[in-house]
């Protein structure tokens, strides 16, 4: 006690009281600091985790008021699909990969030539994380994870599709940076209404899904393929258009689909 | 002892805004003004830091060297401003999660340093506190403000729960998308100064310089 | 007359006087009338016949070619759209006022009237409410009420689509006086064009209603794309595609803004202005010669994906705000740079930035607002330059004799 005293009593621009306090406080503050850190640590995990898997059911239209979403995920499956083959893959625990890392990560993605790269997203990761619904064994809905550019920003999304692969069951962005008003209408409850039912392949197995410019009405021929686009918002409607056609398409979940249908 | 704690906790609210009258922390002002959701988380955020730096700094005032007494400020404010992000975190994620960096960079909040450097370091903790206490409640009346008019104008709702009816969801109030806008936020603020200098015209600073008179007898 | 009675009235408005808070729209009105009693007695005397209400006198009826054609054209597209979805008469109360016209494309006084009927609330609003809030700031801040309202109002509604709701149009206006003139003093000391604010609030606002297709044809549930945002979808092929010629661009009866579509009626105003000199003929040569500058330089580097970039220098002339903003905005004296080389530099500025906005900005098709606004922002600064360089030059001339 007597040498904290001495210190104390020193005279404040003294340099060796200018180095303890510095250290001391130092000292102090990395200790308050990583303790709240570490102790945080698993509920701020937990947050995160819960956070996903609420953008998924919001977009599958499974949240239910008053049920905990824990429970309601427990009906989903989530499994890691390798884009290129079509095929599952098991030896990686679809609960801790992530899927926007792997995206940056040289090693577990691959670059995008300019054709190829039609939802403006440079790098593709080789694993995607898919949610599938099943009821008795019947496999009833499956949630897609997609991104792409719109004007501003990356779009980031997931689509429902009916257990066929082909019918949208629901479909939504839950990040983006769009103009509000005009491309951020992509929020708008009404317009995210217009996708259930809609078709993703034409007969010919082409990706026919898309937005078109102004509204689609009884008249339009293969409305079963269009979705309103944003008024005003030609670029994040193109933008929309062009991550359905990449995702959809070979680069995408196509050939996960194809498997998915055989069976 | 009373009537200057009172005074210290009414004094920003108004006559000494750290906004309106000091014009500092505007930066913020702008990035989380869009709803009252966040303005609050915000608000609550900076208060706790301000009050708790002052009453920190102001604990150790009397062992800092000069030499390093900023960098002291610094890491404490720091530490503070890294503990109340993990809490808001774990506590509040959702909104957290919009504030995005800007819990943050209350690090760089120039009201934290402003108060720390002009009253912490002078004067005893208790004092401290409630200084900090009163700046943090002034920034916090400003930004509420702000975010009220530009969550109510433009997107139709307070805390998420919908006022206005929106056109766009079938009702009949359509949405000011500019206020959505980082810049409205600067109308807004330069608003509200306009406003609370023509309700207290003690604020109006003197001209730096002086435009001639207008040449018109009848109006003289 | 009128004399003996604003004469009888005066009185009344001045200090101590019953309407005393009332004198500035007495003054305001005397002095529209017969020149202001207060002159120059002492030299130096400036010879001339403008003042300043002539000089927004005359920037008014220049207007007037724009204001014709904004009435055709607005019905000339409604009627022909009418036409095109087999609709009989207009709805609401336009429909009962036009009771004894027909819709017919090709006659010119049906165009004109039902054309007439939107421009006119447009105009109005603007007027009542941006005139109220300029009377109340006159009484408020003891200065007069200034013409260059007169002006403002008419060429902020000139720049808004047809079927702008009116309670938009104004809060547009006053965000333009208030925001844009008045919190700074008032006229002749605001930097920005109140106009231009009071339209880049709406657009910024509510950009449902100032851009995309639906909104440039005054007939309900028609999208027309204006020749700009053809261009920016499919370069000049898309213009063209949308059966829009160039000549048809230049007479304006093309989609688009009220007042902006010919750019033949506002060449004739522009005309008008630079003859009496009111308009600055450096400031608008200043922007054609940007504008031809940098579309060419844009012609010549060319892209794959971006159609805006071929898009040659006598299309942009036509096509948007372009002219409008050219003759109109531009060469607002309070807001352009002051200076002769300033000017020529702010010109060529707007130029630039309006060719830059509208093909490399893939937001927002129409630059002409925003490069105009941009440019009267660095006016001030411009004129700093040009006065600093001028004093230095100077400075070196006298060192160089006194050397001697």
């Amino acid at each position: 006690m007597g040498l904290v005293k001495d210190i104390l009593a020193m005279p404040n621009d003294s340099q060796t009281k200018t180095v303890v306090v510095a250290s001391m406080l130092c000292l102090v503050c990395s200790v308050v600091v990583s303790t709240v850190a570490v102790g945080l640590k698993p509920q701020q995990e937990a947050n995160k985790a819960l956070d996903k898997k609420r953008n998924i059911l919001q977009i599958a239209g499974m949240l239910r008021e008053g049920a905990s979403i824990d429970e309601l995920f427990n009906e989903i499956e989530p499994r890691l699909v390798d884009l290129d083959t079509g095929e599952f893959v098991d030896d990686i625990d679809p609960a801790t990969y992530d899927q926007r890392k792997a995206a940056k990560d040289p090693a577990a993605s691959r670059a995008l030539s300019k054709d190829e790269d039609v939802a403006s997203i440079r790098r593709r990761e080789k694993l995607a994380a898919v949610y599938l619904v099943r009821e008795e064994e019947e496999l009833k809905t499956i949630i897609l994870p997609m991104h792409g550019y719109g004007l501003w920003s990356t779009m980031y999304g997931f689509m429902a599709l009916e257990g066929d692969g082909q019918t949208i069951t629901g479909f939504g962005f839950y990040e983006h940076g769009e103009t509000p008003g005009l491309g951020g209408e992509v929020d708008n409850p009404k317009w995210k209404a217009l996708w259930p039912g809609k078709q993703v392949y034409t007969g010919a197995g082409d990706v026919g899904i898309e937005l078109i410019k102004g509204t689609v009405s009884g008249s339009t021929p293969d409305a079963q393929y269009k979705v309103d686009g944003l008024a005003g918002a030609t670029l994040t409607s193109r933008g929309v258009s062009n991550l359905l056609q990449y995702w959809l398409g070979d680069m995408g979940f196509r050939p996960f689909l194809n498997k998915l249908r055989q069976g | 002892m009373d009537a200057e704690i009172k005074k210290n906790i009414t004094d920003p609210l108004v006559d000494n805004n750290p906004i309106t009258w000091q014009i500092l922390g505007i930066c913020s002002a702008l990035a989380v003004t869009t709803s009252m959701n966040t303005a609050m988380l915000m608000s609550i955020a900076l208060t706790a830091v301000v009050a708790s730096s002052n009453l920190s700094i102001s604990l150790v005032r009397n062992h800092v060297p000069g030499s390093i007494r900023i960098i002291v400020q610094m890491i404490i404010i720091a530490s503070l401003v890294i503990i109340v992000d993990q809490l808001l975190k774990a506590f509040a994620f959702d909104t957290a999660k919009k504030l995005s960096v800007f819990v943050g960079l209350i690090i760089t909040n120039c009201i934290v340093m402003g108060r720390a450097e002009a009253y912490a370091m002078s004067h005893p903790p208790k004092l401290s506190f409630y200084d900090g206490l009163g700046n943090g409640l002034g920034y916090s009346v400003v930004l509420l403000v702000v975010a009220f008019i530009r969550e109510l104008f433009g997107a139709g709702s307070l805390f998420g729960v919908k006022i206005l009816p929106l056109v766009s969801e079938g009702g009949w109030y359509q949405s000011n998308g500019m206020l959505l806008l980082p810049p409205s936020a600067f109308f807004i603020i330069g608003l509200l100064i306009w406003a609370v200098r023509s309700w207290k015209p003690a604020q109006v600073e003197t001209p730096t310089y002086k435009i001639h008179e207008e040449v018109n007898p009848q109006l003289v | 007359m009128l004399r003996k009675l604003l004469n009888r009235l005066e009185p009344s408005f001045l200090p101590g006087g019953k309407y005393e808070k009332f004198y500035v729209l007495f003054e305001m009105v005397d002095t529209l009338l017969y020149s202001p009693a207060e002159n120059t007695p002492h030299a130096p005397h400036a010879r001339d016949a403008m003042d300043l209400k002539r000089v927004m006198g005359y920037v008014w009826l220049a207007t007037f070619p724009a204001i014709f054609m904004a009435c055709y054209n607005t019905g000339f597209q409604a009627n022909t759209a009418m036409a095109a979805m087999g609709l009989e008469s207009a709805e609401g109360w336009r429909g009962a006022l036009l009771g004894g016209f027909d819709y017919d494309p090709n006659s010119f006084m049906d165009n004109f009237v039902h054309g007439l009927l939107y421009f006119l609330p447009v105009y109005l609003t603007t007027f009542i409410v941006g005139g109220v809030a300029e009377v109340v700031f006159a009484m408020v801040r003891g200065h007069e009420v200034n013409e260059g309202f007169f002006v403002t109002s008419i060429l902020f509604s000139l720049t808004l689509p047809p079927t702008i709701p009116l309670w938009m149009v104004g809060m547009g206006i006053l965000f333009g006086v208030i925001l844009g003139k008045e919190v700074f003093g008032g006229t002749g000391k605001n930097f920005l064009n109140p106009a231009l604010t009071g339209r880049a609030f709406l657009f910024f606002a509510y950009p449902a209603f100032m851009s995309g297709d639906a909104v440039w044809v005054a007939a309900d549930g028609y999208s027309g794309a204006t020749a700009l945002s053809a261009v920016a979808q499919g370069g000049v092929e898309g213009i063209l595609a949308n059966n829009f010629t160039w000549f048809d661009a230049f007479l304006g009866s093309v989609p688009g803004s009220l007042g902006e579509t010919s750019t033949l009626a506002i060449l004739i105003g522009g005309l008008v202005l630079m003859y009496t000199r009111i308009a600055s003929w450096r400031i608008v040569s200043g922007v054609m010669i940007g504008m031809v500058g940098t579309s060419l330089l844009l012609n010549l580097i060319g892209s794959d994906t971006n159609p805006m970039f071929g898009m040659p220098w006598y299309w942009h002339l036509v096509t948007g705000g372009f002219a409008f903003g050219m003759i109109f905005m531009a060469t607002d004296p309070v807001t352009a740079a002051h200076t002769n080389t300033g000017r020529w530099i702010f010109g060529i500025l707007i130029g630039l930035m309006v060719v830059l906005i509208r093909v490399v900005n893939p937001a927002f098709p129409e630059g002409m607002m925003l490069a105009i606004l941009f440019a009267n922002i660095f006016s001030p600064l411009i004129d700093y330059f040009v006065i600093q360089s001028n004093v230095k030059r100077r400075q070196k001339r006298r060192q160089a004799l006194a050397a001697r």
